[in-house]
């Protein structure tokens, strides 16, 4: 299925970013243009699939802390698929008065597809991580994104993030999104999170999912549609969460056969 | 006209169909809000939707003064940053009461034949950057408007939804001013669509979901 990866020029810099570009070829196969470790994540080719490549982003290092700058940027050629497996979550640590950032930038070209089970990202006390993600489709192409934040580790109040998102379908805004949660005092006003701490969403992009209406789904003026959970507690958000990015993917495939 | 228009533009008894809607508060009282909350409530509106939504009756109020007027670039950033479908719709409704309005006033001002050519339905801020530019009305005290309007709205609803002493919304939005204020500088800063700012408040979010659902309700949002 896959090419080599490209060998990787030494150990990675400080602020290298992970690079994943996948492409498929004319006879319809599946390979890693470019996979490259970042400072941060390691991309490491799972078990080949036929329709697909699936690769694992493996934390090299130990989570963010004051001064990290974490980049990654991925990109899928026209007609590829590419799913994206975080092994374990992400934790920002006490900044001790600094910053991070945590900076992700896709790329998917007409009929590509990205499918990224993204795993929980924690903003432990102390921390102010900036994180944004920007998505750009092309016509045709289709994002699905689980995404979970967690305030604080358990007993915690959490630490300050700024969550932006912006993705940009044919050329034009999709959805924009900046959850502003650096003010604990603002955050926790009512409307805004209240007492919850873990935001828990699953994105689609590029198209809408059919499937039974879920209660807390929402379809977006153009092409997509989004679940998005609050609660106190992980657990049961997590487990309807993951039902339901595994409904919509399953859905995404039957539509294409 | 320019000196009585922004008054006509805060004014609540305006005929824009603006008491079917409660900025939320209706959703919010549904999921437990209590009066001792609403000027957490107003604070949290000011910070998050409240800034868009005075940011884009700018920027349209800028498009409305141009030749040719587009607003599709200010339409088209603001549904991006309105994910969810119950809020759009509720925009649409009542940006329908204000362009009606706008066309009575002024049927053949460019800046309202460019509402009709919009698809889909223009949103409320769109709508009121055209009845500024029909009414003369400066974005200064257009976003003045904007945000005085939600704060309005919100604390009279509460007369209906958690009824108290009707003397106490003055008092809550008085307490806003300095949020207000900071509101309307950041409106007034926002130079192109792309900049809009897209402060989510995911619970508000959700409570519109809920409330979408519900049969019985007294506004539409």
């Amino acid at each position: 299925m896959t090419g080599p990866p490209a060998p990787a020029a030494g150990p990675a810099e400080p602020d290298d970013p992970t690079v994943v570009a996948v492409e498929r070829d004319a006879s319809g196969r599946h390979l890693a243009r470019e996979l490259s470790p970042g400072a941060f994540l390691a991309p490491r080719p799972l078990l080949p699939c036929a329709d697909r490549l699936r690769i694992a982003l493996v934390g090299t290092r130990a989570g963010l802390l004051a001064g990290d700058d974490l980049r990654l940027h991925v990109s899928v050629g026209p007609g590829a698929r590419l799913e994206l497996v975080e092994p374990s979550g992400l934790v920002a640590y006490d900044h001790r008065g600094g910053r991070s950032a945590w900076r992700a930038r896709v790329d998917i070209a007409a009929g590509g597809r990205l499918d990224w089970d993204g795993k929980p990202f924690v903003v432990a006390h102390g921390a102010r991580v900036d994180r944004t993600m920007e998505v750009t489709l092309a016509p045709g192409a289709r994002m699905l994104w689980r995404d979970t934040l967690v305030l604080g580790r358990s007993g915690e109040r959490g630490g300050s993030v700024r969550a932006r998102t912006r993705a940009v379908y044919d050329g034009r805004e999709l959805l924009v999104e900046d959850l502003d949660l650096t003010d604990p005092d603002l955050r926790e006003l009512p409307g805004i999170l209240g007492p919850n701490r873990i935001i828990g969403s699953v994105t689609a992009l590029g198209a809408r999912p059919p499937g039974p209406p879920h209660p807390y789904r929402t379809d977006l003026a153009g092409p997509g549609a989004q679940v998005r959970l609050l609660d106190t507690e992980a657990p049961a958000m997590e487990a309807e969460l993951t039902a339901l990015h595994e409904h919509w993917r399953t859905e995404n495939e039957n539509e294409n056969e | 006209m320019a000196l009585l228009a922004p008054y006509l533009l805060a004014d609540g008894r305006l005929p824009v169909g603006a008491h079917t809607y409660s900025a939320g508060l209706e959703p919010a009282v549904a999921a437990g809000l209590t009066r001792a909350e609403i000027p957490a409530l107003l604070r949290a509106r000011l910070h998050t939707g409240v800034v868009t939504e005075a940011a884009a009756a700018v920027l349209a109020l800028r498009a409305a003064l141009r030749d040719p007027v587009d607003y599709a670039p200010v339409q088209e950033a603001l549904a991006a940053r309105t994910p969810t479908a119950p809020l759009r719709e509720a925009s649409a409704a009542l940006g329908r009461g204000v362009h009606r309005l706008a066309r009575r006033l002024a049927p053949g001002h460019p800046a309202v034949t460019a509402l009709t050519r919009l698809h889909p339905r223009p949103l409320r801020p769109v709508t009121l950057g055209a009845l500024g530019a029909v009414l003369g009305v400066g974005e200064e005290a257009l976003a003045h408007g904007v945000v005085y309007d939600e704060l309005q709205t919100i604390a009279s609803a509460a007369l209906k939804l958690l009824p108290g002493d009707p003397l106490d919304s003055v008092a809550w939005i008085i307490a806003a001013e300095a949020d207000a204020a900071r509101t309307v500088a950041e409106a007034l800063a926002v130079r192109t669509p792309t900049e809009l700012p897209a402060r989510t408040p995911p619970l508000t979010e959700q409570w519109a979901l809920e409330h979408d659902r519900r049969e019985r309700r007294l506004f539409l949002a």
